[in-house]
């Protein structure tokens, strides 16, 4: 075994110090140790159908399918991750360490078990955390709010919802939380540093754990695991940086380092450390750029009527003939109607939404997937259209999936001075016709930063 | 086959290599505690240019963690210790550091808030030189037990600081929970400041859970052992927090880094008798106040008086959401219309005394941040600034035998800042000096004033009755009292007297008599059902 040698961190100081004693470990501590072992091996290890399933889903550009990959965890019972999970991995690897400890282990290095135990954990949290961390650097985790989000109720969307319209209007901070993430995730990749790295990680991490549990998210379980794995990393100089600043006595460093006898074990080493750097750092890092100055990820990709976007006024509205008046209470009749830049229109009215409550992150290659804009939003129903060759006729249909079958079919006139007159068959066959107005709508967002906090504004 | 890994514990059994320990020369018993007589000026030699450098981190340090107006030791003498209100306790804790003698502004900028610290930063290096000249080549000052000293003055001011801010969370009265006209606001017709304080709001047990944290963080300050594990938050706190972790630095890198054996060195002094006495009398005593008594006034100002937020009851038949079925302007009814100017489109009333509507016309906008801790619910402004989309937000009083409301907008838009006038004893809104010279105005000019402003009639105003007793007795305080005595100096405002008529337990409200612009409305109200995406709080400020 190329690792089973121990040597001193500065051979010019402790070269004599060859001592030939067993490695320190009490039985209790190896028990305890051969759970943890086996525990966190399973935890790292990709049992999970949807990483397969993401294992051979190229589409959509490498930042996707990195992202995608990174994001997996063991996964046994249900369809969404679940602690049951965790109960079932504690269970095994129960099992697992009382086999192990009817074996006869003189020759085991537990330090070394130990040591490989730590670069695996190292390298599978800096996978996660590198994978969120360039999303956020380069802001598409969470994007600048839509048309239609800007113009829905406070109320009208989900706590997770508002956590990331609220992220999404700031991207330079969401930027920085991104560096806060990548650092912390480049830190572990050299072994001295890595505890500086989870000194980072873990607050951050914690955060994101508690962020998930308040705001109602899908990732508690998934960061919960990455605090786990930051846990055990920190844990091995815990124990140190307690004893130096806290109790103030003296404090003894790692002394095991892995020995490398031969030349092709070297070269693999930097070859694989090599191609974990260039995949997950230089390539995904390259793309994620890429994505974002050409676009969105969370948002459809097919683009819009050309100068459509922006909100209207329903003027009028005729359904079936019968002239509707405005009105905030009539289930039926549209109060204001959103073209996106990209095929979304959607239609405010005073009809209930049933809520589409995607909390969690995985990252759609197709515009159907692409779900961001009414995940957890409603008072407005959104639609994707398509435009027929004469560019006159659109095809809208309810994106929404609780409402499968909802298809309208509108004809598109531009009136001039930002008028359009849509006219045709709605989701129930009946004729519709609405004259829709552009207005002119500031928002306060971009008015109060051109204002300043004590300046004066009327909006 | 294996030599072993050097753990701590086998170096607690003093099964270290001799090597080690030769290179050390400690002995294990050392190793295990920094001996109680480590002589000062015995443990580390310092260089000279470390000294200079000290003498100048001293002098900035230090005047960095003393408030730097005279106001606050004055406050502090004339605080009504038996009627305080959190906010006091609050306001000791958050005091303004650093050198704004020579003013706020270096060249002429405020350096974002920066330049007073850069003041302060030019003035300790010039007194840290003076003081380098003048103590030249004699030995009078032991630096290690300056160096501990300053440290416990960072110390401490770091973890009163952090635990004031970490209070005003721990009972989620800073960021409180959205009002029902805001959540009927749409997301674009917030300013980014008011997104970011209402992402807190929302999740009102996650900013239990951060203030925890920082109470936490705070109180682990004042103890010597914990200061390294401190991490701050706010700039402040951040270069405080720095400074303190400077000292380990030097054998975190070595431990973690070098991966060597690493020997703490760290200076005690000794302390004996009233020492010990008055070192355990001054660390109790802070305790006392900026955990116990803090935390008390806190819950107290939380569950009755939550500052953010008005405190009156709201009248209880009228609260909740409504559709405004038929507005008449003068006799003339108009239908409705998004477009329209006059109209109204929607109303609510909160379970304070607040009724909001929307109007689609502009309105100057209020983009403070609604804080400054008035005591009158009608400077409580959290509900309306920062908030756009044709809201008009009003103050209400309610003759509740006659049935009717007098109502006043709180918008004062920009004007908002002249609130500064009259909340004295306030520094979130500029000096306290400044306060009180205008509280002064106020009362000269308050006589000739309140005459000729008798817009609600005696009987009515009878009927009302004073604000400051309204709330729970156990939470009122003289800051409330004075407070609500300064701020009543009448301002200009837009007025309403409507009277109310709730029917089927306010299914229906008819609100009919004067608006802001003297003319008579007639607006019919039916209370709409409104279930919100957003899950409603499970911890609520105030009673109502």
């Amino acid at each position: 075994m190329p690792y089973s040698d121990t040597t001193f961190a500065n051979p010019q100081t402790f070269q004599q110090a060859e001592l030939q004693t067993d490695s320190g470990w009490t039985s209790v501590e190896k028990g305890i140790f051969r759970f943890v072992f086996l525990y966190f091996l399973i935890q790292i290890l990709p049992l999970d159908p949807q990483f397969f399933r993401n294992l051979v889903s190229f589409g959509g550009g490498y930042t996707r399918y990195l992202f995608n990959l990174s994001h997996y965890a063991p996964r046994f019972v249900g369809t969404e991750d679940s602690f049951a999970n965790w109960g079932i991995v504690a269970l095994v690897a129960l099992i697992g360490s009382v086999v192990w400890s009817q074996q006869d282990d003189r020759k085991t290095n537990y330090d070394a078990l130990f040591y490989w135990l730590r670069v695996a954990l190292r390298y599978r949290l800096a996978l996660g955390v590198i994978a969120y961390g360039f999303i956020k650097l380069f802001p598409l985790q969470a994007p600048l709010p839509s048309i239609s989000n800007l113009n829905t109720a406070y109320g009208d969307h989900t706590a997770w919802k508002l956590f990331s319209l609220s992220l999404g209007v700031v991207p330079s901070y969401e930027s920085f939380l991104g560096q806060v993430e990548l650092v912390g995730g480049l830190l572990l990749l050299h072994r001295k540093t890595a505890t500086i790295g989870t000194l980072i990680l873990l607050p951050f991490l914690g955060n994101v754990f508690f962020s998930n549990l308040a705001y109602e998210g899908g990732e508690y379980v998934y960061s919960g695991l990455l605090i786990s794995f930051g846990l055990v990393l920190f844990a091995f100089d815990a124990i140190r940086l307690f004893r130096l600043v806290s109790l103030e006595v003296a404090a003894v460093p790692n002394r095991f380092h892995p020995i490398w006898r031969e030349q092709w074990q070297q070269y693999s080493r930097l070859a694989l450390k090599g191609a974990f750097i260039g995949l997950t750092v230089l390539l995904y890092g390259f793309t994620t750029y890429t994505t974002y100055r050409q676009g969105s990820i969370r948002f459809p990709k097919t683009p819009g009527l050309a100068g459509a976007a922006g909100i209207y006024n329903v003027s009028e509205f005729k359904l079936a003939g019968k002239t509707l008046p405005y009105s905030k209470t009539d289930p039926v009749r549209w109060q204001d109607v959103v073209f996106e830049k990209w095929n979304t229109i959607s239609i405010k009215s005073n009809r209930a939404v049933d809520l589409v409550n995607d909390n969690t992150e995985q990252l759609s290659a197709t515009d159907a997937g692409r779900d961001y804009e009414y995940a957890g939003s409603q008072g407005r129903h959104y639609y994707r259209y398509t435009v027929d060759p004469t560019g006159r006729l659109l095809t809208l249909k309810n994106a929404n999936p609780h409402y499968p079958n909802e298809t309208l079919q509108l004809t598109y006139t531009k009136a001039g001075d930002g008028r359009i007159i849509l006219a045709g068959v709605d989701e129930k066959r009946d004729s519709v016709y609405a004259v829709l107005d552009k207005l002119d709508k500031k928002y306060l967002i971009d008015e109060a930063a051109k204002a300043g906090r004590r300046g004066s504004l009327k909006l | 086959m294996a030599t072993p890994n050097i753990t701590p514990e086998r170096a607690d059994l003093g099964l270290i290599t001799p090597e080690e320990l030769s290179a050390s020369s400690v002995s294990k018993a050392t190793s295990r505690k920094v001996p109680a007589d480590s002589q000062p000026g015995s443990a580390t030699a310092w260089t000279e240019g470390q000294k200079i450098l000290f003498r100048i981190a001293f002098v900035f340090f230090i005047s960095m963690s003393l408030p730097n107006s005279l106001d606050w030791y004055k406050e502090l003498v004339s605080f009504d210790w038996l009627h305080l209100h959190y906010r006091d306790l609050y306001d000791i804790a958050r005091f303004g550091s650093g050198l704004t003698l020579f003013g706020n502004k270096l060249f002429g900028s405020t350096l974002n808030g920066y330049a007073p610290w850069i003041i302060t930063l030019i003035f300790a290096t010039v007194v840290g030189l003076i003081w380098t000249t003048v103590v030249r080549n004699r030995q009078i000052i032991n630096y290690n037990l300056l160096y501990y000293w300053l440290r416990v003055v960072v110390r401490y001011r770091a973890g009163i600081g952090i635990i004031g801010f970490g209070f005003t969370k721990l009972m989620p009265t800073q960021l409180p929970y959205p009002s029902l006209g805001v959540l009927n606001t749409n997301f674009g017709d917030l300013t980014a400041q008011k997104i970011y304080w209402l992402s807190i709001g929302i999740v009102p047990w996650y900013e239990v859970f951060t203030g925890v944290v920082e109470v936490l963080a705070g109180a682990l300050l004042f103890f010597r052992a914990y200061d390294g594990g401190v991490h701050g938050y706010s700039s402040y706190f951040v270069l405080l927090s720095g400074f303190l972790l400077i000292y380990y630095l030097k054998d975190l890198y070595n431990l973690l880094i070098r991966e060597r054996l690493t020997i703490p060195n760290y200076f005690v002094p000794v302390f004996s008798g009233w020492q010990q006495y008055a070192r355990i009398g001054l660390k109790t005593t802070t305790i006392g106040l900026f955990l116990v008594l803090l935390f008390w006034l806190q819950y107290v100002n939380f569950r009755y008086d939550p500052y953010k937020q008005p405190a009156q009851k709201g009248l209880k038949e009228l609260r909740g959401n409504y559709n405004v079925t038929q507005f008449k302007l003068n006799g003339a009814e108009l239908p409705y219309s998004p477009l329209d100017s006059l109209r109204w489109q929607q109303a609510t009333f909160e379970n304070w005394t607040t009724l909001t509507f929307k109007v689609n016309k502009p309105v100057e906008l209020d983009l403070s941040n609604g804080g400054g801790a008035p005591m009158r619910d009608i400077n409580r402004t959290f509900e309306l600034t920062g908030v756009a989309g044709g809201q008009r937000v009003f103050y209400y009083e309610a003759d509740t035998v006659h049935h009717v409301l007098y109502l006043q907008d709180k918008n004062r838009g920009a004007r908002n800042q002249e609130n500064r006038e009259f909340l004295g004893n306030n520094r979130d809104l500029g000096g306290t000096s400044e306060g009180a010279k205008a509280r002064l105005r106020g009362e000269r000019r308050k006589g000739d004033k309140q005459e000729t402003d008798n817009w609600i009639p005696k009987e009515a105003l009878a009927i009302i009755g004073p604000e400051d007793p309204k709330i729970n007795p156990i939470a009122r305080s003289t800051r409330r009292t004075k407070g609500i005595e300064a701020e009543n100096r009448p301002t200009k405002r837009n007025r309403m007297i409507l009277s109310y008529t709730a029917q089927n337990g306010g299914q229906r409200v008819i609100l009919q008599g004067i608006n802001e612009k003297k003319d008579s409305i007639y607006v019919v109200l039916d209370r709409i059902q409104r279930p919100y995406a957003l899950s409603e709080s499970t911890l609520k400020a105030g009673s109502y």
